[in-house]
């Protein structure tokens, strides 16, 4: 996986080639959860049965709520990776500069 | 008839993860739907209950406080599966749905609550609706009233349950009625 998958996982899922599309609904069912509960319908379970196993489905509808239950939480408390995107160890300070306010791109991150 | 079809009760085998069912059945939260639910991956389940009673029903805030804000925090997620339920523990110590009710509303005019609930119950209200109100003056304040190992405690039962809170809400469920399961 590259962080451009994952840019375009987060950002335009719906018209990438690079998605099948079970992960297609699976990315969509994260979003919508976090955004647009209500149009989370029988239909919308259906679509994802023709594409997942029902022990998949609980083990992603799990996944996507403790994700958006957490990461708003972890988000007051203002800490940042312990490590730059080199491996180094970084200060919480050091760490703030590097990946900044609000969740970012790392493509073109040192490696 | 929630979008994931509950495993009977039959089809769990697992000695742990009856425990824990009976141990939410006994509590009230969550009720045996939301476990079996879950049993359709029953590694999961087994953390996810875990979890859930720990963070609930367990550790040095009380139990009743934290009641009020599951339920509270049902409300801001909009799912009447857990909104409706609730914990028969707190109940035995004497909270009632006035009370519930309250922690929902104008908590902050209510002089009922002390100032250490009243942030408490800010804490989780502001956490998905303002989040950007959550900062360094407002921990510090939070200081003044709980042990920083009460802070996350507060901070991770209100993390958790929201989110299996907008979990349950896409399922379509709705509390089991009394006798049922």
């Amino acid at each position: 996986m590259t962080e451009g998958d994952i840019d375009e996982g987060v950002a335009d899922y719906a018209k990438s080639p690079r998605f099948s599309e079970a992960e297609k609904i699976a990315l969509r069912y994260s979003e919508l959860m976090a955004l647009n509960p209500d149009r989370i319908d029988a239909a919308f379970y259906d679509e994802l049965r023709r594409h997942y196993a029902e022990e998949e489905i609980v083990e992603l509808g799990a996944f996507i709520g403790f994700n958006i239950g957490y990461h708003t939480f972890f988000g007051t408390l203002k800490f940042y990776p312990m490590f730059a995107p080199d491996g180094r160890l970084v200060s919480q300070e050091e760490s703030a500069r590097i990946y900044g306010a609000a969740p970012a791109s790392l493509a073109g991150a040192s490696k | 008839m929630p979008h994931i079809e509950p495993l009977t009760a039959d089809e769990i085998r697992d000695p742990e993860l009856q425990d824990l069912i009976r141990r939410g059945e006994a509590l009230g939260v969550p009720d045996a739907l939301f476990s079996r639910i879950l049993a359709r991956a029953p590694t999961l389940a087994k953390a996810v209950l875990h979890a859930m009673l720990h963070s609930h029903a367990e550790g040095n805030v009380d139990h009743r406080l934290k009641e009020i804000i599951r339920v509270q925090l049902a409300r801001t997620a909009g799912d009447p599966y857990f909104g409706g339920l609730r914990s028969a523990r707190a109940l035995q110590a004497g909270l009632d749905e006035s009370r519930i009710a309250a922690g929902s509303a104008r908590f902050e005019d209510d002089p009922s609550f002390t100032a250490a609930e009243k942030w408490a119950l800010r804490y989780a209200r502001e956490m998905y609706l303002n989040p950007e109100r959550i900062d360094a003056a407002f921990y510090a304040e939070g200081k003044r009233h709980y042990t920083e190992a009460q802070i996350m405690e507060l901070g991770a039962f209100i993390a958790f349950h929201y989110g299996m809170q907008a979990f349950a809400r896409t399922l379509g469920a709705r509390p089991l009625a009394k006798g049922v399961g």
